[in-house]
Formats: structure tokens, C-alpha cells, sequence
């Protein structure tokens, strides 16, 4: 029995309504317990001066599948720079936008970061992504399983399959993939792209299905709310980084019609199509829906200037943009019918007016929504710039004159007119870590952790309180990983082997004669193989913790 | 040492479904594997397969060796990591394993810093080098399945290497749509007709001039270039290309003279154009003896392909470099563990460093010299569970232990090594 006393730091627990309050907390096996303060313990740390949070979640990044893996070998020139190692226990790992599995587990941890949801999971390609996932240490980790694209989904769509058979397919697709959540991504524009269609907007018919995007988005969310399934359906809408891809955006939260869903890297769906250069911000118009819909939360996909390489299933944009890559190359592939990937290298260049205009947009988005527990703090890693930019992107949220700083570099356009100018506000503590680690655990449904009372696992960042709060953030004093500290002022004290988490969801077993009729006929291996086993998963996850969330669906019939 | 997964073993028929084949990268899940002394295969006469499978009957006891000398395991791993302490640049060569394999292996070239590099390691450069400089445009087996309406085998057959591969690539029965397949620049011997039943039509097209000629040419053509007395069977390809809904290339790296990456380069530039009109994917054949997986699970771990360097410096990537024959023949390296889990067709390479060689039983004659430590090993799929990825670099599947024949896997001996090498233990055996 192991217990810890973290003396005398400020504590900002936003699930818990503590907001900078001077207390103790106290760690027995890894859980946060309540202990006299008389009680003797086996370390205690002197907090005085510290700011004391939740270890950090991140509920989109992509670390692990094989598009990262593809942009990993992709982009050699990203890897060349090895960090100088601080620790023995950290093995050779490198990279900055798409980094190796260690360094990612290495860096995140020494950020306060503990646990980090891979977005775009492929049921294909589901194995891999625990095994990369399993080796990324001291993370915990989980992922949504990318549905909406695979022609059986849409097949069953298209033949107005009675909406409990798709609630059924959807459940047994959670569980085959060991997914924590659902993500759809541009609904029915990857499969429609296989079939040469090169836009599909909310309400157009997918050429071949004759299905649309709004009718994927609705009859997905709604199978996820009858499963119960704690995280709301993950969508990276239609036409991301379109002009005017605004309506879109607000169709597709129409399409929810009020069912939970969560709209990621909105930045990139927030463009008007105003002024001169027919490319505006529509930060103003989506946080006023977004606001009024208390159904919808968002993460921003800010994006931080200087290279990075963007990895998605959205071959159909991601194709369109393939001569934008800097470095110019391309990796694009259609996948087992199942969904795709496109990888594009790109700099973020100050002086461009479209980027400078996104970073201000993915500014003004944080800046103007009125409930933090709605937004989540990403850059999309690495599409928008890589995680390690987190502290960078907290000091600009916090700092109106550093803001003013960076926005007098850019594009003279967008310095000059930007929205962004006239916003004043500056985000404190509590409300950082609302955004990195209150809102995501409710989001996920994590009920013990991104917080700190009573009983919660005992993942825990310490900074030491600095005016500087990009180098506040960048390093902190202590993290702890259920109770164990595996990093000091960024050095790497400890690598436990992170846990998985997934649901598990009720649903009807008859379907899985669908799934098995459908791999006999269309897919590439057994439906057999479809399926991730209980051993099997801990054999790809490295051993770690196997977190199940079981979930009890409302109205199943059998 | 590792255990017995799968209900099949034990001299039952195994349902299909429930054994996935080791010996190729196409990792055909759907035949059935009978278990015993004699392992039979119903569903496919895949002689690939066959061979592999034939390479385990009657398996006798397997043991370890020291310079030729039998060992038990215990002493056989005191040797092997006596001189791997003793190794200042050792090179892992082969790396025929599995996933778990792999992560085993990595944390071992850590402890001292080694160079990683396959067997195949040559054939997989033209398709590396062309990712890391262009990219790539890809499609995997069940599209090819669904959608496409022309396969163009490209300098290659496909079956010479991966025998199953057409029947993989076929539509299921009822659901057959026009599809021509078509060899270009491929050879001799290809497949007919009746070996692609579900096949519109198949033909062979040869024109004048090498690979890189031929290539080439198709590009300008589908370009649209004016090309001065064009091969009228390669300008009817090109218009089919146009004109096909789905256009699927297969290549086959391993197949192509020296500076192949050009070839891959110039299909990819092709294949970009072809997508601004029309779709098309390209399917590239390779990664077999789990080279695939070495790739991809060395990339994930560590950021960097294979044929790099790890250890406490970081990590130094070097296609041409750290090329496993140029470190032995320049002995470059001073010491070659080598792992060949799935066929004795992997033999270590002859050299005069010492060898360490985690390899099939059937290779025991070949290691049993002065120098060398063998240590025979199971293979996942027969007599080890395990995970490989697939030549469509997306899918990965599970295999199965059908039998247990008391052998340990690649993880367990690289694991075995590694704690005799962080203990110290080794250190001091190798300083005498």
C-alpha cells in the first residue's frame, strides 16, 4: 500500500467546483482518497507555489493506425532530429508531427497528459491501432471506430433497414473494434469518392446509395443514443476546409435534430465566403448555433503555423488538396470497402492569408463560446499542428497581449480585420482545465478520471505557477499516472503500460448473421477476423488495463 | 512455452475461418488447417502453402546449438547474449517474425544500439524510397474485389510469388462484373484465362523495351502526350485505363531491375493523373516473410523504417547504408542476429562474424558451425499465436498455435536475451 500527500498546491477541479483552492490530495494505491492530515504517508510532495489539475485528456489525436504509421514513413525528414534523451528509460523514438509510438506516450506524459483517444479508427485496420496505441506507454488510450463510409452501413441505409437492425450493426461494430465511440467522417463521402464523386453536400445523394449525408449523420447518432453510448457521435462533417463550408456545418447539426453529437476540428468547418478574397470567418455564426444547441460540443482543430502533415479518412478533400503538400507528396488509399486515407504534408505559413485567417478563426471559436464544458481544446494532432503545441496554444488563450503579439506577424489582411482584434477575453485556469480535462472525461463518459475527488484514479499534473503559462504548461513539476509519478520537470521517471478503454454495448446478436452474409460476399477475410477477442486485445494492447465501459441501451427490443 | 489457442489442435479439422497462413503476405484466413504430426490444408492447393506446411511434418525435437555443439535452451541464450554484450554494432537481420516478435526484438537493439533490416529488405526499398519522396496511391484486396473493372499486372504475374492471388481478387459468385485483366511487360508463363475464371477477358501486352521504357511510355500516354510511333496495343491500354471506372496496378518491387523506385515513381505520377478523371489504386505485391510487419511495426515504435539505427543516440535512418549485405560484406557490423521464424528458406547469410541466428528447426543443419548459436524457434500459425500485417499495409490478422510443439516464439527469446543483458550477467560472460 502506497500513499502520496501532494501538500499546499492550488487546486482547479472543475468537476468537482473547486476553482484555485489551497488543498491537500491524498493518493492511496493509485486512487485519490481523503486522509487525516495527521495521517502518516510514504511520500509527500510540498505543493506551495504549484497549480494542481487532472492529468490532460486529449479526445482527438491521431497516434495510432496505419495512415499515421504511412505518415510516419512517409515523412523521414520529420524524424531526423533525435531530442536528447533525458531518461534511460526512454528507448529510441522520434518525430515531431508524426512521431513514434514512444516518443508520442514520452511527450505527452511529460506535458501532464495521460490518456489520448485515437479518432479515426478503422474496423479494417482496428488491430493495429491497439497495437500501436498498446505501444504508446503511459497513456491510457481508446479510439472511435470510423462508421458511415462502409458500403454495408450504407447498403442497409439505402434500403430503409429498419433503424433497430442499424442500431444493432452499430453496437456489434463498437464492440468487434473494441471502439469508445463512433466517429463518422465527410458521411458517405469517402465510399462516394470511390464511385469518382468529388463533392457531396448534406442533402445531395451519394451517386450510387442515393443516400445522404444527413440521413448517415442521423440514423448514426440516433444508434448511438438508443446503445447509450456515453461519447455523442464524433463527425467531421461535410466539405472541411471548403469556403462557405459554414452551411454545411450548421446542416449537419440540423441533421441531428437535437440527438448528441460532437462536431470535431469545427475550425475547419467555420469558413464564410465573404471580402474580396471570398474566404471569411464564420466563427461568429457557428458559435451562436453551437451556443443555442445544447446537444452539440465541439473540439477546435486549432492550427499553429510551421510544418506538420494532415492524416485522414477524408480522401475526398484530402485528394482535392494533394497539390497544396509541402513537401509535395501524397499518400491516398481506398480501403476495404470500409472507408480510406489521404496524407498530406503542409506549412502553416504566417504570411498566407487563408492560414492566418484559420488560426484567428480557431481562436475566436475558443474565445466566444459561452460554455466551456462544450469545447475541447485540439489541434486535430497533427493536422493543425502537433500536440506539443498545447502549452503555446494555452498562453494565447490566456494572454491577450501575446494574442496581439502573433497577430500583428500575419497576413497584413487578416491582422488588420480580423474579428479576433476586438475580443478581449482571456481564458483562466479553470477554465484551461475545464477544456483539457473535465470537458473531455464528461464527454467520454470517464467518470473517474479528468477530475480529482474522491475515488478518482490518481492521474495528476503539477506546474509549478508561472506568468509564462506556455512554459507553465510545457513542463510540469510532477505527473502522476494512477499515483505513480512518471515524470519530473519533463524527465521520464516511470513507463507503466497505459490501459485501453472501450464500451461494450447490449445489442441484438442476429445481426451478426448481416455481417457474416455481407464479409462472404464483399470483404477480404473471415467475418471471424472481424472481431477483436478479449485476449487478443490485451495480446495488441501490451498488456495494459483492459477499462470496460458496459452500456445498457434505452428501448432495445428483442 | 507458448500455448495452444486455437480448438482446431489436436487432429480435428479446422472449420475455415480459424487459421490464418503464414507464408505469404496476402494472409489467406479462409481455407481449413487440419492439426497433427502432418498438417493438411483443404480449400486451396496453394504450393506456397503447401511447402511451408510440408516443412513442419514429423517435426523431430528441435535443439538449440553452440558453435555446433547441442545446448540446452538456458545455455544457448547465456552464449547468445554473452556475445551480443560483447557486439559494438551488431546488425538484426531476417527479422522473419511477428508483431510481438518485432516489439521484442526492438527493445533488444535498444540495449546496446543495433541496425534493423530484413531479409527482404531490398525488395522493399523501391517501394520506401518512392513513399518518402512521392507518396503513394493505394488500394487493398477487398476493393479490388468490389469495384475494379481492370487489374493491369504490371512487370510482375502476381502468382509466381503470391499464388493465391487472383482467387483473393475474385467477385463472389452471383456478383461478377466486366473485369479484364491485363499482364504488361510481365514475362513468361503468366496465368491464362482459365486460371482467372471470373476474369471479362485476359491478355498480355509486351512492347518493345525495358520496364522503365515501358512505364514510362504508358505515362506519357496517359498524360496525353504525342509520343512518335506508339506500341498500338500499349496506346489501347492507356484508353482502357481512361476509360475503366476503378483502373487497379499490382507491382511487384521485388521483380524489378536495380533503381526500380523509378518505376514506382512513374506509376504513382500516372495513377495521380488517372484520379483527376477517373479512380484507380495500385496494389503493390511484397512484404512477405513478415516484412511487412517489421516495417510497420519498426515504424510505429520508433518513427523511422527499417534499415535504421537504434540505441541510446536516437534513431538513424539509411536506405542504402544500413543495407544488411553491404554491412556484412564491408563488415561494417560485428555481429548478425538473425531471425527466421517462418520457412528454412531464410537461411542466415555466410559470414565470419559471429551469428545468432532464432530461426526455424529445419535450419539447424545450416547454423551448426563455429560461430554460430542457434536457437530454433515456433512459428506463428503453426505452433505460435501471433499478428502480421498484410501487403495492403491496412489489414492485420491474427494467427493461431494449431499445435504446440514445445518451442519458444521470437518474444519470448528476445525477452529471454534482454534479461540476461540487462542483469549483467551476459556483460561479465563476455568480457571473459
Amino acid at each position: 500500500m502506497t500513499t502520496i500527500r501532494l501538500k499546499g498546491g492550488r487546486v482547479y477541479d472543475p468537476a468537482n467546483g473547486v476553482d484555485g483552492e489551497v488543498r491537500d490530495i491524498c493518493i492511496r494505491d493509485g486512487r485519490i482518497v481523503a486522509l487525516h492530515p495527521q495521517d502518516k504517508v510514504d511520500t509527500e510532495y510540498d505543493l506551495a507555489g504549484c497549480v494542481v489539475m487532472a492529468g490532460g485528456i486529449d479526445l482527438h489525436t491521431h497516434i495510432g493506425g496505419g495512415k499515421v504509421n504511412l505518415a510516419r514513413m512517409m515523412l523521414p525528414e520529420d524524424h531526423r532530429l533525435n531530442r536528447p534523451r533525458d531518461s534511460l528509460l526512454e528507448l529510441a523514438s522520434t518525430g515531431c508531427c508524426t512521431p513514434g509510438t514512444l516518443e508520442t506516450g514520452y511527450r505527452y506524459a511529460q506535458m501532464g497528459y495521460t490518456a489520448a483517444f485515437e479518432p479515426a479508427m478503422l474496423a479494417t485496420n482496428a488491430r493495429q491501432a491497439h497495437m500501436e496505441m498498446g505501444d504508446t506507454p503511459i497513456l491510457d488510450h481508446g479510439a472511435y471506430v470510423m462508421l458511415g463510409n462502409e458500403e454495408l452501413f450504407l447498403e442497409m441505409l439505402a434500403r430503409g433497414e429498419d433503424p433497430q437492425r442499424i442500431r444493432d450493426y452499430v453496437g456489434w461494430s463498437i464492440n468487434a473494434s473494441r471502439a469508445m465511440g463512433v466517429k463518422v467522417v465527410n458521411p458517405g463521402g469517402i465510399s462516394a469518392f470511390k464511385f469518382n464523386q468529388r463533392k457531396l453536400d448534406v442533402d445531395e445523394d451519394h451517386v450510387h446509395w442515393q443516400v445522404t449525408p444527413r440521413q448517415v449523420v442521423h440514423s448514426l447518432a440516433r444508434a448511438l443514443s438508443e446503445l447509450g453510448v456515453p461519447h455523442p457521435l464524433h463527425i467531421h462533417a461535410s466539405n472541411l476546409g471548403v469556403a462557405g463550408n459554414i452551411d454545411s456545418t450548421l446542416a449537419t447539426i440540423d441533421a441531428l435534430e437535437g440527438l448528441p453529437g460532437h462536431l470535431t476540428h469545427i475550425q475547419f468547418h467555420s469558413y464564410g465566403r465573404e471580402g474580396p478574397k471570398k474566404f471569411s470567418s464564420a466563427a461568429r455564426q457557428l458559435v451562436e448555433r453551437v451556443n443555442a444547441a445544447p446537444n452539440v460540443s465541439i473540439d477546435v482543430g486549432q492550427i499553429i503555423f510551421g510544418q506538420t502533415v494532415t492524416a485522414s479518412g477524408d480522401t475526398m478533400r484530402q485528394f482535392a488538396n494533394a497539390d497544396l503538400g509541402s513537401p509535395r507528396k501524397y499518400v491516398g488509399g481506398d480501403i476495404e470497402c470500409d472507408a480510406g486515407c489521404g496524407v498530406v504534408p503542409f506549412r502553416y505559413r504566417e504570411q498566407s492569408y487563408v492560414n492566418a485567417l484559420q488560426w484567428a478563426i480557431g481562436l475566436e471559436i475558443f474565445l466566444l463560446m459561452d460554455d466551456p464544458w462544450r469545447v475541447v481544446l485540439t489541434t486535430d494532432h497533427p493536422n493543425g499542428g502537433p500536440f506539443t503545441s498545447y502549452p503555446h496554444l494555452i498562453k494565447l488563450l490566456m494572454d491577450k497581449s501575446f494574442r496581439d503579439e502573433q497577430l500583428a506577424r500575419l497576413h497584413p489582411d487578416v491582422a488588420a480585420m480580423a474579428d479576433l482584434r476586438e475580443i478581449r477575453r482571456e481564458l483562466s485556469l479553470y477554465e484551461i482545465a475545464i477544456m483539457t480535462r473535465a470537458a473531455p472525461a464528461r464527454l467520454l463518459g470517464l467518470t473517474d478520471r479528468g477530475q480529482l475527488g474522491i475515488g478518482a484514479a490518481a492521474d495528476i499534473a503539477v506546474y509549478r505557477e508561472e506568468a509564462d503559462r506556455e512554459a507553465m504548461f510545457a513542463t510540469p513539476e510532477y505527473v502522476f499516472k494512477d499515483g505513480r509519478l512518471v515524470a519530473r520537470k519533463g524527465r521520464i521517471e516511470a513507463v507503466p503500460v497505459g490501459g485501453t478503454h472501450f464500451v461494450e454495448t447490449d445489442y441484438d446478436p442476429a445481426i451478426e448473421k448481416t455481417v457474416e452474409a455481407y464479409a462472404d460476399r464483399h470483404a477480404s477475410m473471415s467475418w471471424r477476423h472481424m472481431k477483436i477477442g478479449t485476449d487478443e486485445l490485451c495480446s495488441c494492447s501490451n498488456g495494459g488495463a483492459l477499462l470496460a465501459c458496459k452500456v445498457h441501451g434505452r428501448g432495445r427490443t428483442l | 512455452m507458448n500455448t495452444t489457442s486455437n480448438g482446431a489442435a489436436g487432429g480435428a479439422a479446422a472449420q475455415p475461418g480459424t487459421w490464418t497462413c503464414p507464408f505469404c503476405s496476402l494472409l489467406c484466413d479462409g481455407f481449413a488447417l487440419e492439426s497433427g504430426p502432418v498438417l493438411q490444408l483443404h480449400g486451396s492447393d496453394c504450393p506456397r502453402a503447401r511447402s511451408g506446411l510440408a516443412t513442419f511434418d514429423d517435426l523431430g525435437i528441435a535443439t538449440p546449438s553452440v558453435d555446433g555443439a547441442g545446448r540446452d535452451l538456458d545455455a544457448a541464450l547465456d552464449a547468445a547474449a554473452a556475445r551480443l554484450a560483447a557486439a559494438r554494432l551488431p546488425l538484426f537481420g531476417g527479422l522473419a517474425a511477428d508483431v510481438q516478435g518485432m516489439r521484442a526484438l526492438y527493445r533488444l537493439a535498444n540495449v546496446g544500439g543495433a541496425i534493423l533490416d530484413h531479409a527482404h529488405g531490398e525488395a522493399m526499398m523501391p517501394a520506401l524510397r518512392m513513399l518518402q519522396d512521392r507518396g503513394q496511391m493505394f488500394t487493398t484486396l477487398a476493393e479490388i474485389r468490389n469495384r475494379a473493372d481492370l487489374i493491369v499486372c504490371i512487370g510482375t504475374d502476381a502468382v509466381s510469388s503470391y499464388p493465391e492471388f487472383f482467387r483473393r481478387c475474385a467477385p463472389a459468385e452471383g456478383h461478377e462484373a466486366a473485369c479484364r485483366v491485363v499482364f504488361l511487360a510481365a514475362g513468361d508463363g503468366m496465368p491464362a484465362a482459365d486460371d482467372i475464371p471470373w476474369a471479362s477477358a485476359v491478355e498480355s501486352v509486351r512492347p518493345a523495351g525495358d520496364i522503365f521504357d515501358t512505364v514510362a511510355m504508358l505515362a506519357a500516354l496517359l498524360d496525353g502526350r504525342r509520343i512518335p510511333d506508339p506500341d498500338g496495343a500499349l496506346v489501347a491500354l492507356a484508353d482502357a485505363m481512361r476509360s475503366a471506372r476503378y483502373c487497379v496496378i499490382v507491382w511487384e518491387p521485388a521483380r524489378l531491375p536495380p533503381h526500380g523506385a523509378l518505376v514506382g515513381e512513374t506509376l504513382l505520377r500516372l495513377l495521380m493523373n488517372l484520379n483527376r478523371k477517373t479512380r484507380a489504386g495500385a496494389l503493390t505485391l511484397g512484404g512477405n516473410d513478415g516484412a511487412q510487419t517489421a516495417n510497420g511495426a519498426m515504424s510505429w515504435l520508433s518513427g523511422l523504417p527499417l534499415r535504421s539505427r537504434v540505441g541510446p543516440q536516437g534513431v538513424d535512418h539509411d536506405p542504402l547504408q544500413y543495407a544488411s549485405a553491404r554491412l556484412l560484406d564491408e563488415r561494417a557490423v560485428d555481429l548478425l542476429l538473425w531471425v527466421a521464424s517462418f520457412t528454412p528458406d531464410l537461411p542466415p547469410p555466410q559470414t565470419t562474424l559471429p551469428r545468432i541466428v532464432l530461426g526455424h528447426p529445419a535450419l539447424a543443419a545450416a547454423c551448426a558451425q563455429p560461430g554460430t548459436v542457434f536457437i530454433p524457434v515456433a512459428t506463428p500459425g503453426i505452433n505460435a499465436d501471433g499478428h502480421l500485417l498484410r501487403a495492403d499495409s491496412v489489414v492485420s490478422l491474427p494467427l493461431y498455435a494449431m499445435r504446440d510443439d514445445g518451442l519458444p516464439n521470437v518474444a519470448e527469446v528476445a525477452r529471454a536475451l534482454l534479461a540476461r543483458l540487462t542483469s549483467g550477467v551476459a556483460a561479465k560472460e563476455g568480457a571473459q
